[in-house]
């Protein structure tokens, strides 16, 4: 191969890389470099250079894609300074929001699928483009941030930062993020099965129809549950302690052991029907449903009381001004 | 000086940051007398700063993009080559630039001139 062979194949190479409109004068610039350059070593070698020789020359010189990489200006997506912010967000929308997500929503099927095989490969499908759909989306918003709204990271002042928690209380931000994003797949996951909802039909006509108090508290169980949720973002992202939100989280879970309370009156939760069983096994079956229900509630309204008395602990301690009170209720 | 083993990513990493700014200096003062590509880096290299073509380039595609340097095409020994000089805005930039490495140059000889146990004892006292 001639040495023009060799030196135009290498800098048609770099074209393909280069931007359109300067190929031109930078090919021009680095044959000129590349010619003075292979003069130079002949001179030092007092021979024209060999074929092997140029390749030597052309290898050091770097690969056509590495040289063209030094004229293409540098892009970027997503402004340096507000990466920790990407990967904060990212890591709570794939940890806190999808994860739950992936628990409440699409796994469930796969235990009512007629087809383990094919219910586990849609699940793949479906957590992929799950997975992908967001980081894009999360990538798409910090990009357009960075286009549109680069200045706003240096848009700042110290007396409105949110406030520094203390060492003891280091882990509540964690539980008001869990908070919320619980609170979140919760109301979703309530939302979608109960709506509308009568009864659970099973396989051979089995049905556990619900009685009609369900569908009275549908609206009231997502609003006090999707309440309390943003009542934890709130918290989450400002994490100072003030004695009105104890009292909205105080109000809040009162409402939901009053809804436990009104729920524990009733005798019989649900009633089952169209089971080929007999009188005795169905009433076996009925009393096990309704204990069961009977005990998850109790135990609910227990916790409830529980984060209820905290709060309410909390407030008489501040008023009382026996100890500071923890930046974030939780 | 050359580092080893773990090290010697960490030192070049540290080492290219050092040199970028230097070089860019370096080029700005060479090219107060017109030179073209080839030659700027015979010119830097026989001084002791030796550049890779692959960064020269780019770089003074760069400082002239932002107005620092002005080309134009001649043919010179019957090529035709891109002869680079400073404008006139890249004299004044080179000037500031000039007095900042100055001053960076003498606090850091001065920070070095103090032996490190005397600089603790000062700041204890």
């Amino acid at each position: 191969m001639t040495q023009t062979d060799l030196i135009d194949r290498y800098l048609n190479a770099v074209k393909l890389w280069l931007p359109r409109k300067q190929q031109k004068d930078i090919l021009a610039e680095l044959a000129e470099d590349l010619h003075s350059q292979i003069e130079e070593r002949e001179s030092a070698l007092g021979h024209p250079l060999e074929e092997a020789e140029l390749v030597d020359l052309l290898k050091r010189r770097g690969s056509p894609m590495r040289v063209a990489s030094g004229y293409i200006p540098e892009h970027r997506l997503i402004n340096p300074a507000m990466l920790p912010m990407y990967w904060m967000v990212l890591k709570i929308v794939l940890i806190w929001v999808l994860a739950p997500m992936f628990a409440l929503i699409f796994i469930a099927p796969l235990f009512n699928s007629q087809s383990p095989g094919k219910g586990l490969v849609a699940f793949f499908v479906t957590a992929f483009q799950s997975l992908f759909f967001v980081i894009g989306i999360v990538t798409t918003v910090f990009a357009l941030l960075d286009r549109y709204h680069s200045k706003w990271v240096d848009r700042w002042d110290p007396r409105k930062l949110p406030g520094a928690p203390r060492t003891h209380q280091q882990m509540q931000w964690y539980n008001d993020f869990s908070g919320f994003a619980f609170g979140v797949a919760a109301a979703v996951f309530w939302a979608l099965t109960m709506w509308h909802r009568s009864a659970f039909v099973f396989n051979g006509g089995f049905r556990i129809i619900l009685t009609p108090i369900w569908g009275q508290i549908y609206w009231l169980v997502i609003a006090l549950t999707l309440a309390r949720a943003f009542v934890d973002l709130y918290c989450f992202a400002r994490p100072a302690w003030s004695p009105a939100r104890a009292w909205v989280r105080l109000a809040l879970d009162a409402l939901k052991v009053a809804i436990a309370l009104v729920l524990l009156r009733v005798t019989s939760w649900v009633v089952i029907a169209g089971a080929d069983l007999s009188p005795a096994e169905t009433a076996k079956i009925l009393a096990w449903l309704n204990a069961t229900i009977q005990v998850t509630l109790i135990c609910a309204a227990v916790i409830m009381l529980f984060d209820w008395f905290r709060q309410g602990r909390l407030l008489w301690r501040a008023k009382k001004g026996r100890s500071t009170p923890i930046l974030t209720v939780s | 000086m050359h580092t080893n083993g773990a090290n010697s990513e960490q030192f070049e990493n540290l080492r290219l940051e050092l040199r970028r700014g230097c070089l860019a200096v370096a080029v700005l003062v060479q090219l107060r007398t017109e030179l073209y590509g080839y030659a700027i880096r015979k010119a830097l290299s026989d001084q002791g700063l030796a550049i890779d073509e692959n960064t020269l380039y780019p770089l003074l595609r760069r400082l002239e993009s932002q107005g620092l340097l002005v080309s134009q095409w001649r043919e010179e020994d019957k090529r035709n080559k891109r002869f680079y000089r400073l404008s006139p805005v890249g004299e004044e930039v080179l000037t500031s630039l000039l007095a900042e490495w100055r001053q960076m140059n003498s606090a850091l000889e001065r920070i070095l001139a103090v032996p490190a146990g005397q600089k603790m004892q000062e700041q204890t006292q």
